[in-house]
């Protein structure tokens, strides 16, 4: 037989003090409903699994090269891009540059000359070699927003104006493009789109009196100026015979693909091409004081000579 | 006698007549039921031992049938005791009946969870049985089949160009009631459409280039579904239970490659060295994320395979939808890309470098098993054909219309499908005809 149990129960034992107490109806809970304490413990515990797989489900996989990321807008505001020739007269050459240099010094901007025969063209004509210069230029200067492609036909003649304030937000965007206006002039069927926001453009050019011009044009930074520029220098435009190559081929990509056309802002020609002499546009491509930029469309080309044209603005230029 | 459970109201009990009810469902009545009338001191010494053995103290008479018990039960025109050893008398011999009893009684105590357990399989018969599981495999919050679409190209070169006979219209039901199954089974969006040769566009020229434009409008048709999945009518899906999620887009980091030096039928060079180029696009695998991955294409023998692939919606396909088909290229090459769209692709990824970091290739037989005949007469070929062993998903009949018999062949693995799925029942039952069938035989043979 068990032992009995005593008829003088001892007092209540003091109640254990080591240790965290369990509150009382915690402890309740624990004692009266054991099994749905464990289920409802599984079930919150197989839930927070579930959600976990759920969010974190695509996790990255661990072949991921380990590419510099680098965030657009971190580095300086505009790259000035200028593909010079080298059989040109280096004396040239070397105002054109200083020309660019001493803007971008006053700016902050920088400045990137590529040689015209440094890309693979196969056998296009080396005026292509804009579009893999301007790809090369993203390339070196990751954290640039804006990318200002002027040709080496080009003086910046009045510096105080920087472009990446008084053109490239996206408020004076907005205020300057010419919206519902025919790409190519003067009747195009394709007509810039009439409701464009500012801060959606990733291409900025002008119109001269032919058709764009792309001697002087600005591209965003970002996978769009990509997927553009490579576009444009696809090898198929470059061997169909375009009439005036690369401008042409860039009418053609323009008129014909909407995913370019919605990228596209149009502006006055005199806020960054300026035509010296040449085919400006009649309403606002010629030259006046106070212009950004002055341009000598073809004046490398047919027996001209660039430096003689350019002497008088430079003289203005070097007197200021 | 002292430790007798607990005080009857009216009464101490004596151990061996206390009633079933009043033990709190701890004791097994059965345990002694040979000397429920007959109690001995053993008895009750086990007795008072099963009471000792209780953890805590427990309260009896809680349960309804406790507390009425005793007003119920003499409510009632039977007397307890005489219904009570009428059943024992009865049954006393037999076994089975007995066991019964034991089971039923079993069950009625644990009437609480067996209720659960019954209702859970009842629901999970009722979510298969009723649409309620395609709503869940539909519902972007659970099975997120609501975000992909079937795209099945019908009518391919029919029209006009062509006369569409008995074994063409066959073809086309089979191989669109295979699709319909399997998207209304996993919840996706299935989008038919007719690709017959017809003057469609202004300019002649355009003619059957219209792959883009039908996925263009299935995205817009299905503005909430990501990924879009082509497939040409001569295809078949032979493993209906696998969903695209599970089969593809759960393990894209393992089974889909970007570079495309891994099988590399058309000598493509990857990466590109242009040093102009960003390191992204000239790393060989793009990104290697997950995520960037827009386009999944397979290749088969002679490279870049249109006959099945994947895109999802994005920015990057909207780009590349619109670039696919360029006037200049069509005027230049459609003489000699005469495979079209597909041709005009593998020129596309090897000449404009932002194409490359978002295209990944998928191993063939993942998604586009090919039947022999197709890369190879003799269908042996481990990378392309069809393994029955391996359950392959997909079988594309790719150029049966040329000199091949597409109607067999799409019969041939419909039937194999079939077999290879049955549930089952359907085992069961063809084993037992298959060994009626084989001892047939065998007498024959005899």
């Amino acid at each position: 037989m068990p032992p009995r149990k005593t008829s003088r129960p001892p007092p209540y034992a003091a109640r254990q003090q080591t240790g965290f107490r369990i509150p009382p109806a915690l402890k309740n809970l624990l004692r009266r409903d054991k099994l749905r304490l464990i289920v409802v413990g599984i079930l919150g515990f197989l839930t927070v699994f579930w959600l976990l797989g759920k969010t974190g489900g695509g996790g990255s996989n661990s072949q991921a090269p380990n590419l510099p990321k680098v965030a657009i807008g971190s580095g300086v505001p505009v790259v000035i891009v200028t593909v010079v020739d080298p059989k040109a007269d280096p004396a040239w050459t070397a105002k054109i540059k200083h020309n660019r240099e001493e803007y971008a010094r006053i700016h902050g901007y920088k400045t990137f000359f590529p040689n015209n025969d440094q890309y693979a063209l196969s056998g296009a004509p080396s005026t292509w070699s804009r579009v893999p210069a301007m790809r090369h230029a993203m390339t070196l200067h990751p954290g640039t927003t804006w990318f200002w492609f002027l040709d080496h036909t080009a003086l910046i003649t009045n510096p105080a104006i920087a472009v990446h304030t008084t053109l490239l937000t996206p408020l004076k965007l907005e205020h300057h493009m010419i919206s519902n206006a025919p790409v190519v002039p003067p009747d195009s069927v394709i007509k810039t789109f009439g409701n464009l926001k500012g801060d959606r453009i990733d291409f900025v050019i002008a119109q001269d009196k032919d058709g764009l011009a792309p001697n002087s044009f600005v591209v965003r930074n970002g996978e769009w100026a990509k997927y553009f520029l490579d576009v444009w220098f696809d090898s198929i435009y470059r061997s169909y015979n375009f009439q005036k190559a690369e401008f042409h081929a860039l009418e053609h990509i323009v008129q014909w693909h909407g995913t370019i056309l919605a990228k596209f802002a149009m502006i006055p020609q005199n806020l960054i091409n300026s035509y010296a002499n040449g085919p400006a546009s009649r309403q606002n491509g010629e030259f006046k004081d106070g212009d950004l930029v002055a341009n000598f469309p073809g004046c490398d080309k047919d027996g001209r000579s660039c430096a003689n044209e350019q002497q008088p603005y430079f003289d203005v230029l070097e007197k200021v | 006698m002292s430790r007798s459970p607990s005080p009857q109201p009216g009464g101490w009990s004596s151990p061996g007549l206390n009633t079933p009810y009043d033990t709190g469902g701890r004791t097994n009545p059965f345990a002694n039921s040979s000397s429920t009338h007959n109690v001995t001191w053993a008895s009750a010494q086990a007795r008072s031992a099963e009471v000792k053995g209780h953890s805590g103290f427990n309260p009896r008479g809680q349960g309804f049938f406790s507390k009425h018990f005793r007003r119920i039960s003499t409510s009632l025109p039977l007397s307890y005791g005489d219904k009570e050893k009428l059943g024992r008398g009865r049954n006393q011999n037999n076994r089975v009946v007995q066991l019964l009893q034991r089971i039923g009684w079993h069950l009625w105590r644990l009437r609480r969870s067996v209720g659960v357990v019954l209702f859970i399989i009842f629901s999970i018969i009722i979510f298969y049985v009723t649409p309620l599981h395609r709503m869940y495999r539909r519902s972007t919050m659970f099975g997120g089949g609501s975000k992909y679409v079937v795209i099945l190209a019908a009518n391919q070169g029919g029209g006009v160009m062509e006369w569409k006979g008995p074994r063409e219209w066959a073809i086309e039901r089979d191989s669109v009631k295979n699709k319909k199954k399997y998207t209304k089974n996993w919840g996706y969006d299935l989008e038919i459409v007719d690709m017959s040769t017809k003057k469609r566009y202004a300019h002649e020229w355009r003619e059957s280039w219209e792959k883009v434009d039908t996925i263009r409008n299935a995205m817009r048709k299905y503005p909430h579904a990501e990924w879009f999945w082509w497939l040409d009518t001569n295809t078949f899906i032979m493993e209906p239970s696998l969903s695209l999620q599970n089969h593809i887009f759960k393990r894209l980091d393992k089974i889909t490659y970007r570079d495309i030096n891994r099988y590399n039928p058309l000598n493509i060079s990857h990466p590109l060295a242009d040093e102009y180029l960003d390191p992204e696009t000239r790393s060989p695998v793009g990104d290697g994320k997950v995520e960037s991955i827009n386009m999944i294409i397979p290749q088969d023998c002679g490279g870049f395979n249109l006959g099945s692939f994947m895109v999802r919606r994005s920015v990057w396909m909207d780009r590349l939808l619109d670039i696919w088909w360029d006037p200049v290229g069509y005027e230049q090459k459609h003489m000699e890309w005469e495979h079209k769209e597909q041709d005009a692709f593998e020129y596309l990824y090897k000449n404009q470098p932002w194409i490359r970091p978002h295209v990944a290739f998928i191993q063939q037989r993942q998604i586009m098993s090919f039947p022999p005949g197709a890369c190879g007469e003799k269908g042996d070929d481990p990378n392309i054909h069809y393994q029955e062993k391996n359950r392959d998903f997909l079988v594309n009949m790719a150029g049966c219309e040329w000199g091949r018999d597409c109607w067999a062949e799409m019969y041939n693995y419909r039937q194999l499908s079939n077999r290879l799925n049955r549930n089952l029942w359907e085992k069961f039952k063809d084993g037992i005809s298959d060994f009626f069938k084989s001892k047939k035989k065998e007498e024959k043979k005899d």
